[in-house]
């Protein structure tokens, strides 16, 4: 039916996620988590997580700009982030942490400039894919939202 | 196993205790919201009652307001308001918790650290839940630990074979040989009894329940004794009387006279600890366990150093080192006791070995003052106490400067070892030794590495002691010992400036374990954790094994000086230093109770056991014994400044610690989120 199918695209949309490469395994231990005691567990760790990450991402900016070749600064406010991206699965985001931490231990700012910005692209596109993938699980019905979506 | 009062909304049905480990009780602490978020829930997923906060104070204070009320903590590491590890020293020193550590950095350095400071695992992000399904054995470990040898009887218990505890939840430490275990046993034994003797208080503070004496007579358990070093360095050790003794600890049914006896004991240790000086270089080396250098060394200055070291202290100090000496957590205190207190104050980082350095031969190992009772026991007796005066003698300074110098240990003492092992666990010592002078033994190359060996030894040795001390306990005072070995690693000879560097860096002396006074090795800087640096995770691991190491002759090389495992097996410690090196290596192989240490230390075959409660040392006392960092710098001093000074409280502590705490990246500013709208998030 009409459910099924919109589960049915959601379940394709994740998989797609997880082909290209913007989530991993952790992601499905999230999911995992999920049961009828926290039927919306997963949307609402990826709530948190974009609220957090839009802060750190601004905090790391502003630090890249106030405290100039302050490589261990940046380092650690990247750490944070990767802490988080690597909690949720954001694989593609979590590479960019690690490069960005790779240029910070080489001390190359261009680089370390580089990493942040692709880092902020790969916080755009994930969660916008994230936002269209729960709102076709949300549409797909309470029945549909409440359980793991079929990978 | 635990008694728990009720406790609210524990996901599984069960009554919490009775099910254990279903309820069992644990505090997360994170920063990061997605991060607690999902540990959150996975800790419920495995049935357990959760409590999370995302500030290291809020946690600190909850567990403060009622240690009960947890069964275990889980940290990350870096937080904004409080770095992970002065948190997980400070739960350790003052709740006695299990810690577990969480982090996305699992660079072997941070974790060494984490295990020199206490922590009875380090996990690292994302956390799986499997991982997290095996927690609850930190909680039984500990306790078993905690209770067992608290008295005599048990101490025969304890001794047995490869406790169970030992190859409990970690079971990697391979050092349970019967060998070793029978050997510490016997020494606990010995020490025990000598102790009953002597001791004719009648309070008991810990037998199996720490707050319900049952018996007549005060056993001085690892944890009583490192309460009462917590105490006296808290107080300053000249000014530590024991009526504010008494107050400071807290211990139901415990007298004022017997903290008395105690008191004289402990300073009684102190002073032959200091005697020992010369022994260093063994010891260092055993700790240090890697570098042969320090071996050799360090095997002569245990030899010394035993014999020096009144049998108490040596005991106690060995049971250090080797953490898993029979005195489970016996050994665990002394190691954080350094008993040898001031003179050995090795761990104060200051590893200064200011003026044990300058004999520079001789290393010193500081046998952590600690030892004080039990532990000094220990020590005395496994050391060839002759062997050891004179070597462990140190002249000029009357602390126990760990005995860093490898140049007598070299001889193998295989009782040295012990000794001196234990002493390397007073980082103190070792710490100051490798600030200090370091060089003073040329051969002591490796300080850092010893360090290193000691602090992977402090935690490792949990391995090797294990067989004696349940892992949990001796881990902390391995961790101890291990870390705290900067002092050896002070030993700057050339290539000891590593371990000192490892010292300095590490060296916590968190405990107020006046670093003896040359602030040689940071012995007492038990408590403080030596940070050594990763470098020498090897040699942690050999520290802790260094128990197991026993008497492995081979590898004389004085670099091992610092070899942890060499320091702490002391007693195992063959005369040469070679044996420290075995020590090491068997660290290395055994994975020191680290239980996960897999995970850990990687490296280091030891897996410091994340129990490493080196933390809980009472070292915590000296604000911020980082001394170490500084390669020896006059940690001592400021050791013993911070030891006495205002680091008194443990909020001062904590402020100290959190203020000194160097490696922390500021995370400081929070810019605020002006890069994206909270609306643009989803």
């Amino acid at each position: 039916m009409d459910y099924s199918n919109l589960r049915r695209q959601a379940a394709s949309m994740k998989k797609g996620l997880f082909d290209q490469g913007l989530l991993d395994e952790q992601f499905r231990q999230v999911e995992d988590l999920q049961d009828e005691a926290s039927p919306n567990f997963v949307e609402e760790v990826v709530v948190v997580f974009f609220k957090d990450s839009c802060r750190l991402i601004s905090n790391l900016e502003q630090a890249l700009e106030k405290y100039p070749r302050d490589f261990n600064r940046w380092d650690a406010y990247m750490q944070q982030l990767k802490g988080s991206c690597s909690s949720i699965g954001a694989s593609r985001m979590k590479n960019e942490c690690m490069l960005f931490r790779d240029n910070c231990g080489k001390g190359n700012v261009e680089g370390c400039m580089g990493c942040l910005q692709k880092l902020k692209r790969e916080h755009a596109i994930l969660r916008q894919k994230l936002e269209s993938y729960f709102q076709l699980l949300r549409q797909a019905g309470p029945a549909g939202a409440a359980t793991r979506p079929v990978m | 196993m635990m008694r728990q009062e009720e406790r609210k909304g524990v996901t599984a049905a069960a009554a919490g205790r009775d099910q254990f480990p279903v309820g069992m009780r644990v505090l997360a602490v994170d920063d990061d919201p997605v991060c607690l978020k999902v540990l959150e829930t996975l800790l419920r997923r495995c049935q357990y009652h959760v409590t999370t906060t995302n500030q290291a104070v809020i946690a600190l204070r909850m567990l403060r307001e009622n240690r009960d009320m947890f069964d275990l903590v889980i940290s990350d590491v870096h937080m904004p308001d409080m770095d992970g590890f002065k948190l997980l020293e400070l739960v350790g020193l003052e709740m006695d918790l299990p810690v577990i550590m969480l982090s996305v950095n699992g660079e072997t350095k941070t974790v060494m650290k984490g295990i020199t400071h206490g922590a009875c695992d380090y996990l690292l992000k994302p956390v799986r839940i499997e991982e997290l399904r095996n927690i609850w054995q930190h909680v039984v470990r500990r306790k078993f630990s905690t209770r067992e040898c608290v008295n005599l009887d048990t101490y025969e218990e304890c001794n047995k074979p490869p406790s169970a505890d030992s190859d409990y939840v970690y079971g990697q430490v391979s050092c349970g040989s019967p060998d070793q275990n029978g050997r510490p046993s016997k020494k606990r034994k010995e020490y025990h009894s000598e102790e009953e003797d002597e001791d004719d208080d009648s309070n008991v503070p810990d037998n199996d329940d720490p707050s319900a004496p049952k018996r007549p007579r005060v056993v001085w358990s690892v944890e009583l004794h490192r309460k009462f070093v917590a105490a006296v360095n808290h107080l300053g050790i000249d000014k530590a009387v024991p009526k504010r003794i008494l107050e400071l600890m807290n211990v139901e049914k415990l007298t004022r006279e017997n903290v008395a006896s105690h008191l004289q004991k402990y300073r009684l240790y102190l002073r032959r600890l200091s005697a020992v000086a010369s022994q260093q270089a063994g010891i260092v080396a055993a700790l240090g366990g890697r570098d042969p250098f320090l071996r050799m060394d360090a095997f002569e200055g245990l030899q010394g150093y035993q014999a020096f070291t009144s049998p108490a202290a040596l005991s106690s100090f060995s049971a250090h080192g080797l953490l898993g000496s029979p005195r489970n957590n016996q050994a665990a205190v002394v190691i954080q006791g350094m008993p040898a207190s001031r003179s050995i104050h090795t761990g104060s980082g200051s590893c200064t070995a200011n003026n044990s350095i300058g004999d520079a031969n001789k290393y010193h190992l500081s046998l952590p003052g600690n030892q004080h009772g039990n532990l000094a026991q220990g020590l005395g007796t496994s050391l060839g106490q002759a062997q050891l005066q004179h070597k462990w003698m140190n002249e000029d300074s009357g602390d126990l400067s760990t005995i860093l110098s490898g140049n007598s240990l070299a001889n193998g003492m295989p009782r040295t070892l012990q000794s001196v092992t234990s002493s390397p666990l007073l980082p103190q010592d070792l710490v100051e030794c490798t600030q200090a002078k370091v060089a003073i033994l040329p051969s002591i190359r490796a300080p850092s590495a010893s360090l290193e060996l000691l602090e992977g030894a402090v935690g490792a040795s949990s391995g090797p002691l294990e067989s004696h001390v349940s892992q949990q306990s001796a881990l902390p005072l391995s961790g101890f010992s291990a870390s705290r070995l900067p002092v050896h690693g002070s030993f700057n000879n050339s290539g000891a400036t590593r371990l000192g560097d490892a010292f300095s860096a590490s060296f916590r002396p968190t405990n107020g374990l006046t670093v003896a006074r040359g602030a040689k090795v940071g012995a007492g800087s038990f408590g403080g954790m030596i940070d050594l640096t990763p470098d020498t995770e090897q040699k942690y691991w050999s520290f802790g094994s260094g128990n197991s190491l026993r008497q492995k002759a081979h590898e004389s090389s004085a670099d091992s000086l610092l070899d942890p495992k060499l320091a702490w097996s002391s007693s195992q410690l063959p005369s040469n230093v070679g044996a420290h090196q075995s020590i090491s290596q068997r660290a290395n192989n055994s994975s020191i109770n680290i239980g996960h240490g897999a995970r850990m230390f990687g490296q280091t075959s030891v897996s410091a056991s994340p129990a490493v409660p080196q933390t809980k040392m009472d070292f915590l006392f000296s604000g911020d014994t980082s001394a170490p960092r500084n390669a020896s710098e006059s940690s001592i001093p400021r050791l013993q400044t911070e030891l006495s000074s205002s680091t008194c409280s443990f909020d001062g502590l904590l402020s100290s610690m959190i203020k000194v705490e160097k490696d922390d990246v500021a995370f400081g500013d929070d810019l605020g989120c002006d890069f994206y709208s909270l609306g643009a998030c989803i």
